[in-house]
């Protein structure tokens, strides 16, 4: 970074990222409504300021000039409370894959080699990439399925923002974004949803189709074949012009209450149809995360999924959603690495990670 | 099958997106999925991914405005130097300016993408702290547009504003919110 008063938020870089890895993100927490089907509602905004070229076509210094801009504006605002900063060119691959697991920071940011920061709010709940694609990128998290909040904090932050800055804007096409997918209110509302039952009675594929005429992304993994990874799916809103936002946040909330009553309805029946198959499924699940030497992340995303459908459908009580939660965020790769890189810094990481497994699932099995 | 980015080690997971019922894949590694940090669902988008939307605004882009010739695609944004051509490769536009400069096109393109060009969304707050003298010349001007073109409530708000600097109170004007 250029010598400059203004970037001094630079030298603490470091420090924050090590409070971050010492704690949990708030949206891990246990209680939320339709904890046990969504898993978390994320809101995002585009906003651009006038006047800047967007990150792709702007010169290193125009970026530097994007960050003193956003400074004070970032740093006064009352909805982040005091937020930490980040500068991404501090960072090395290792921290900023750790960001990505975090849901911190885009995979594409964490490639990126501009000058970048990150500002993350008091419970990282709110957070903020500054020069991605857009020059802001504000995000929004909240546990369970949630949209009316998540987007009530997002909507006080852009009105923080907004009272320092000058976005963007016009009439006819509204907040101005690099990529025209994000024209209009610039708001794309995720759900990040768990469905092992529909997935188990092979009925995803259906229900997707279904959602189509709503304007919906549906995003997930599958392994070779079409066996689902993990049973957990982004669901996001497509279109942001010619929308308002109160109808966007609207409509994904709709979509949610929907996916949740399916899904629902989908484990009352296999655990009428299927109860034994079930129960043998979530046992194996323990079985092998109490005993396995090596576990891959992928492999671990599965067993994860039913160890939660196994708490979800009461097969057994001994825990809480906000550990399942934790497992899945701190069980990833890089946060392995950092979190517990000092303690047998020879494991390889996948005998590290079944090592970790072993030791959190013994306690309760 | 081979992982689609490092074209080397054999796919173990294929990342699935599914818009309008048409499904677009991407398979990968999972050396290559930990190195992206996307071995969790919850984590975010790869790359990737807005290299095949920006193909797509290609397609449509050529489709929604018609035979672009040489001249027009070649044609560029005065401010920031972003060519029609560009913007078709990487689906991204340089500047607010772009929205000017592309303006026809862009708004054929909007309609494909979103079925509509106009924003019908909440707007900015007008901007209420530090007014400077800069701002002050801007708001009178905006202000003579907005009533020109009729557009009062916009007008009422630079008004305010104009008067709210001129008096010099200081920063701490209480916030509407953006509902009311
Ligand atoms: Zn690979
Ligand atoms: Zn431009």
């Amino acid at each position: 970074m250029p010598n400059d008063k203004a970037l001094e938020f630079s030298k603490t870089t470091v420090r924050n990222l090590n409070t971050l890895v010492k704690r949990m993100p708030r949206w891990l927490e246990n209680e939320a409504p339709k904890a046990n089907i969504v898993i978390s509602t994320r809101v995002r905004l585009a906003r651009n300021l006038e006047g800047h070229a967007f990150p792709n076509a702007a010169e290193k210094e125009e970026l530097y000039a994007v960050i003193r801009e956003v400074y004070d504006a970032l740093a006064s605002s009352p909805q982040l409370a005091g937020p930490m900063f980040l500068d991404m060119l501090r960072l090395g691959k290792l921290e900023r894959k750790f960001l990505v697991e975090r849901r911190l920071i885009s995979p594409p940011y964490a490639e990126s080699d501009n000058p970048a920061m990150l500002v993350v709010g008091e419970d990282e709940c709110l957070s903020v990439m500054v020069n991605e694609e857009d020059h802001l990128r504000l995000q929004s998290i909240q546990p369970g399925l949630n949209v009316e909040e998540a987007w009530r904090l997002m909507a006080l932050l852009d009105d923080d923002l907004g009272e320092h800055l000058d976005y963007a804007f016009t009439d006819q096409f509204g907040y101005l974004t690099a990529c025209p997918t994000n024209t209009g209110t610039g708001m794309r509302v995720s759900l990040f949803v768990h469905l092992p039952a529909l997935a188990l009675l092979e009925e995803l594929e259906k229900i997707f189709k279904k959602l189509a005429p709503s304007e919906i992304t549906v995003r997930g993994f599958y392994g070779e074949g079409t066996e689902v990874v993990g049973n957990v799916f982004q669901i996001s809103n497509q279109l942001t012009l010619g929308r308002t936002d109160d109808s966007i946040v609207k409509r994904m909330e709709e979509v949610g209450e929907k996916l949740v009553s399916l899904e629902d309805e989908a484990r009352e029946r296999v655990l009428d149809e299927q109860v034994v198959q079930i129960y043998d499924k979530v046992y194996r699940a323990i079985g092998i995360m109490k005993y396995a030497r090596v576990l891959t992340s992928l492999e671990l995303l599965n067993l994860l999924s039913y160890l939660r459908l196994g708490f979800d459908l009461g097969i057994f009580k001994n825990t809480d959603r906000s550990f399942l939660n934790e497992l899945m965020v701190t069980l990833q790769p890089a946060h392995i690495q950092k979190k517990y890189r000092d303690m047998e810094d020879e494991l390889p990481r996948d005998v590290h990670r079944a090592h970790i497994v072993r030791e959190k699932i013994s306690a309760l099995f | 099958m081979l992982c689609q980015i490092c074209k080397k080690r054999p796919a173990a997971i294929s990342y699935t997106q599914i818009i309008n019922s048409k499904k677009t894949q991407l398979s990968v590694c999972i050396k290559c999925a930990e190195e992206k940090g996307i071995t969790n669902p919850l984590a975010g988008l790869p790359e990737v991914f807005s290299k095949i939307v920006a193909n797509i605004l290609g397609e449509e882009l050529a489709a929604g405005a018609g035979e672009i010739t040489k001249k027009t695609s070649s044609r560029r944004c005065p401010k920031c130097n972003t060519s029609l051509d560009k913007f078709e490769k990487t689906g991204l536009l340089g500047c607010d300016e772009c929205y000017q400069t592309f303006e026809k096109e862009l708004s054929a393109l909007l309609r494909r993408i979103h079925g509509s060009s106009k924003h019908i969304g909440s707007r900015p707050r007008p901007r209420r702290v530090v007014s400077t003298d800069r701002d002050l010349v801007k708001w009178r001007a905006e202000l003579e547009q907005a009533i020109t073109k009729e557009k009062f409530e916009r007008a009422a708000e630079l008004r305010d504003l104009i008067r709210d600097a001129e008096r010099e109170a200081n920063g701490k004007n209480s916030g509407r919110s953006r509902k009311a």
